[in-house]
């Protein structure tokens, strides 16, 4: 048991990059983690043997998030509508900061947000994710599609520009 | 597009995302070489992916919260927690096991790693967006070595040399000159008789610092990386990770030397 404990903590960082990226606020994000740490911790036994620790992870992280935000949506919406109009009409421009990165993520569905975080940045297969998020691998692609495609457009970024104005994120 | 089969959205997804293979892949490869627009598509979903790694890399290296490493520390430990030396213990042990993952002990509150993973992410992606190329994989072809490295020697400013990999299977294709956040960085591209293709990403080791042997790996690509001198050094392939260790030890083995580093 000791050396599943080791593999579970050993995951942390990557939770935590995922968790951060998925909510988009780091005391929320660590408050996943301490949930999917807790529930792992305590269903050790439930992570076959061989099996990745990360997808195992991953997908008890999913699956708290997917309660959080049911648990929320019966509340009003601390963002208002408005703000998400004002964001969403100004997309940034080329030299986009991590902060125009956050608040495009954040515009995508949850549903759209998970995939291509999984996939992007976590870089796991589409059978992975799908196993993850308890999906047809269809769907994964699907959402994929749509959700980087949105992210994009968002962030209004195209790689041609980025060789002009190579000189714009320099100062940034 | 002349000849070439069209390609769908979600085949362009699937190949920056590593989920092609043979047939799929090298067909993807043949019809990308005459559609610069799906091209295009290609290099800008790499690029987003090298954009959310970029920005959330140095989130791997911040401290884990004490609640977290408490749990980490196990049952044993955690009763003792109130006690200093304990609750030591068990952060010692938390890093040493994070140490193993390879997230690097010294790591840990330093924040050289996200210029690292920053310089990680533009190799990969050069290797992704280049590699597929088969019309025009590099600008000077390896016929034109001699010019090919004093050019680029020019541009970076400092020596470049294309190791030479013709004793592991791996013969050079040629190079180009790429922009990297304000500066010139080079990439060399290898060939096996496979027809797998390697990339050598080279640039002024500027900000960072650490010389050790690093990997990082963005789906079934990976990548080690170093700094020697004044370069900072990234091999990328979508090889196994001994192979790939073997082939960077060899580079750093040529280009360094014994009593450099």
């Amino acid at each position: 048991m000791t050396s599943r404990r080791e593999a579970v903590t050993a995951e942390i960082p990557r939770l935590r990059r995922y968790a951060r990226a998925l909510v988009g606020d780091s005391s929320e994000a660590d408050d996943l983690i301490q949930d999917t740490l807790e529930r792992a911790l305590a269903r050790l036994e439930q992570w076959r043997d061989g099996d990745n620790p990360r997808k195992w992870l991953f997908s008890i992280l999913h699956n708290l998030h997917v309660d959080g935000l049911r648990r929320k949506s019966r509340r009003p919406p601390h963002v208002g509508l408005d703000s998400l109009g004002a964001d969403h009409s100004a997309p940034a421009a080329d030299g986009a900061s991590g902060s125009d990165l956050d608040r495009a993520l954040q515009l995508l569905t949850a549903d759209q947000r998970e995939v291509v975080l999984l996939v992007g940045l976590e870089g796991l297969s589409y059978a992975e994710t799908a196993e993850v998020l308890a999906i047809p691998m269809g769907t994964v692609m699907s959402r994929l599609a749509r959700g980087r495609d949105r992210l994009r457009g968002l962030l209004a970024y195209g790689l041609e520009d980025e060789a002009e104005h190579a000189g714009l994120r320099r100062v940034k | 597009m002349t000849g070439g089969r069209r390609i769908s959205e979600v085949e362009l997804h699937a190949f920056v995302d590593g989920e092609l293979a043979g047939k799929e892949r090298a067909e993807v490869e043949t019809a990308l070489a005459t559609a610069p627009e799906e091209l295009r598509a290609v290099r800008a979903i790499a690029d987003l992916n090298e954009r959310l790694a970029r920005h959330h890399a140095q989130v791997l290296d911040e401290p884990i919260p004490a609640r977290m490493a408490a749990l980490g520390a196990g049952p044993a430990l955690r009763w003792r927690l109130s006690a200093r030396p304990a609750r030591a213990a068990g952060l010692a042990a938390l890093v040493l096991v994070a140490a193993g993952a390879g997230y690097l002990a010294r790591d840990l509150g330093r924040g050289n790693s996200a210029a690292q993973a920053a310089f990680v992410a533009s190799a990969l992606s050069a290797h992704q967006v280049f590699v597929p190329e088969v019309r025009h994989p590099v600008e000077v072809g390896a016929g034109d070595e001699k010019h090919l490295v004093q050019w680029l020697t020019r541009r970076l400013g400092t020596e470049v040399r294309a190791p030479e990999l013709s004793a592991e299977g791996w013969k050079l294709v040629g190079g180009r000159l790429l922009p990297d956040r304000g500066q010139a960085a080079a990439q060399f591209m290898y060939e096996d008789a496979q027809g797998r293709r390697l990339t050598l990403y080279v640039r002024k080791e500027a900000g960072l610092t650490d010389a050790a042997f690093r990997f990082a790996e963005r789906g079934d690509f990976g990548a080690f990386y170093w700094i020697d001198r004044s370069l900072a050094y990234a091999l990328a392939g979508r090889l196994d990770r001994g192979e790939l260790m073997r082939l960077a030890t060899s580079i750093h083995a040529q280009l360094g030397g014994p009593g450099t580093g």
